[in-house]
């Protein structure tokens, strides 16, 4: 009787020797699992999903060694570890009452990384600086502030502010052809902008630093509608002519790059091309009607293109989000 | 080396104005774990596509934000990667076509000459023949490589990808307006009181037109910084297609116009030489295919 229990008792921490190994196999087979979770490897690189259906291969081979484990029965071999699965698969396949259990289906469940940030139904609030790209006679420098929902993880709706005046200037080129040339190129000087857009992240990536660190980005496409203040320089009759500001209404439309620094936070850079219809100073001077302010502005509208590179960094507001799972 | 690197790219996020505090969360995602994982590197099995390999890259560049004319360069680029991160090498570019600007069609057309701007445009119509062009670039540089990483477009395709940055030094090879000295500008300038304006620009009209013989450019070699910075996607094993921005500062003589060197400030000194060229920030676009030797990368692993 007493070594009977004494048996019993071995058996017990036997079962939990054999869990420690089974955790410690787990953990030595865990890099693979990291791996899977930063994966830069081959497979994906080629194939997005061709990888995915690895671990389901895995699953299944794991569950086909477990049902050929018990039915070749490793019994009365004095190995304690075979001794206990032997016992526990008798459990598992008869049930309560003695009635078989119903068998065990292997399914195959396919691996998805979870994308590292959610972005559907969070605002981004996004402070910004931005010069203009495409004007050598004058630039246009801004500061700026966005506010984007998001609708989806990819589609947002949003509204921009930008505000130039103070900051502008005449670039030295434009005062060089003056005195070489004997040409003025109008300009205009801007107040601020308005816009409302729409942006889509059709494409995003990460990059890994030195092996050490990695940062996830995306790149994004936006475009809309808004209103800018603007008004022309006089460079042609400078000493009568002066200007007020007016709405303009300007189409805009860009592409952008987002590095996440947290969950939260990002920076970003984009290059966004604010087109619009420009009333500029009359190249002519009436000398009969010089002062006749009817006088002083072009008839005819310029397409003029504002090409700005704008870099900031925004922050999503919640600062978390939860995962949803199926049940 | 590596964390060297890594510290001193988040000191130049925190010098670009995002605060100590993104900087240290920056630092956090780095890979930090316990256990049997610790020390582990970030990725395995990644595809080493520089270490050790040459690069052998055909590509066009053009210039960008040019006043008076625009180069298209056709050239090519050997480097070598001793490692993944470093690489050492010459880039270079021939001008096959100089473009002119608009505001150079609008110059010949609409430009004006009186007594003051004889010198700076002699003959409108002659302009193209004295602004600056720019005709070669040879660059001995280093490249460094950050980050890499991948990228995926619409979910469905994933490239390879890394983003470099450059630095090294040019050898630009420019053509500009020869000099004109005040001498014979003075003479010129003086000839508007006897024969008036007409025989001052035939006078100044000699140092640009090259159909009345003489030498009315000058070729010359300016040795300036040049950095930037670029993305590589890898469309196979042994190629890469790069985009990339290259900024190359140096002073010359875009317009060919007189435009500063009087001794009492920033006027004109009625000759045309070094104190004309002005200070340029010249941007250049690259798009290039790379080609490695040896064609198949080595695949990293956990060690």
């Amino acid at each position: 009787m007493n070594l009977s229990f004494r048996h019993d008792a071995f058996l017990k921490r036997a079962g939990s020797r054999a869990f420690c190994v089974g955790l410690l196999v787990a953990l030595a087979l865990a890099p693979t699992a990291k791996a899977q979770d930063m994966s830069f490897d081959v497979d994906e690189a080629e194939s997005g999903g061709s990888k995915s259906k690895e671990p389901a291969k895995a699953g299944g081979d794991e569950a086909s060694a477990e049902v050929s484990g018990s039915a070749s029965g490793s019994t009365d071999t004095g190995d304690v570890l075979s001794e206990l699965t032997r016992t526990t698969k008798k459990e598992k396949e008869i049930g309560e009452g003695g009635l078989p259990r119903e068998k065990e289906v292997v399914e195959k469940i396919y691996a998805v990384q979870r994308m590292y940030v959610l972005r559907g139904g969070r605002f981004e609030l996004a402070p910004s600086i931005g010069d203009t790209f495409n004007d050598q006679y004058v630039t246009h420098p801004s500061l700026g502030a966005g506010l984007n929902y998001w609708i989806t993880n990819v589609l947002a709706v949003g509204v921009n502010f930008l505000w130039y005046q103070g900051i502008e200037s005449e670039s030295k080129l434009n005062f060089s052809i003056r005195r070489s040339a004997r040409l003025a190129v109008p300009i205009t000087e801007y107040q601020l902008g308005a816009h409302l857009n729409f942006t889509y992240v059709p494409i995003y990536g990460k990059f890994e630093m030195f092996n050490d660190a990695i940062f996830q980005w995306d790149a994004y496409i936006l475009g809309g509608v808004g209103m800018l203040r603007t008004r022309p320089v006089a460079v042609i009759d400078p000493a009568v002519r002066t200007f007020d500001f007016d709405w303009r209404v300007a189409f805009n439309a860009g592409i952008g790059l987002r590095v996440f620094i947290t969950k939260w936070l990002t920076i970003f850079g984009e290059l966004r091309d604010y087109m619009y219809m420009e009333k500029l100073e009359n190249l002519q001077v009436s000398l009969s009607a010089r002062a006749s302010q009817s006088t002083w502005i072009d008839q005819n509208s310029t397409l003029t293109n504002n090409v700005t590179v704008q870099l900031g960094f925004t922050m999503f507001f919640p600062f978390t989000f939860e995962y949803s799972y199926p049940k | 080396m590596k964390r060297f690197a890594i510290t001193l790219m988040t000191i130049v996020a925190v010098l670009a104005g995002f605060g100590p505090g993104v900087a240290s969360r920056a630092h956090a995602q780095e890979v930090q774990v316990q256990g049997p994982l610790a020390g582990a590197p970030a990725v395995i099995g990644l595809r080493v596509y520089r270490a050790m390999r040459f690069q052998i890259q055909l590509h066009a560049a053009m210039s960008l934000q040019d006043e008076y004319s625009r180069a298209i360069l056709p050239g090519g680029q050997l480097m070598f990667h001793p490692v993944d991160w470093l690489g050492i090498g010459v880039w270079g570019g021939f001008a096959a076509a100089n473009i002119d600007s608009t505001l150079t069609d609008q110059i010949v057309a609409k430009g004006q000459t009186n007594a003051v701007n004889v010198l700076s445009l002699p003959n409108a119509k002659l302009f193209p023949e004295q602004i600056g062009r720019m005709k070669w670039v040879a660059a001995p540089q280093l490249s460094f490589i950050p980050l890499r990483g991948k990228l995926g477009i619409f979910e469905k395709l994933f490239v390879d990808t890394d983003f470099y940055l450059f630095g090294g030094v040019a050898f630009v090879g420019l053509e500009e307006r020869s000099n004109v000295d005040f001498a014979y500008a003075r003479m010129c300038s003086d000839m508007t009181k006897t024969g008036g304006l007409a025989a001052a620009i035939r006078c100044v009209e000699r140092t640009v037109d090259p159909a009345q013989g003489g030498s009315t450019r000058t070729s010359r070699v300016a040795i300036a910084p040049t950095f930037g910075a670029g993305l590589s996607l890898y469309l196979a094993d042994f190629l890469s297609m790069s985009i990339e921005w290259r900024g190359m500062p140096f002073p010359w003589n875009t317009s060919g116009t007189d435009e500063s060197g009087h001794p009492r400030g920033d006027f004109p000194d009625q000759s045309i030489n070094e104190s004309d060229r002005l200070s340029h920030f010249n941007h250049m676009l690259t798009l290039g295919f790379g080609f490695y030797l040896p064609t198949k990368p080595k695949i990293s692993t956990a060690d």
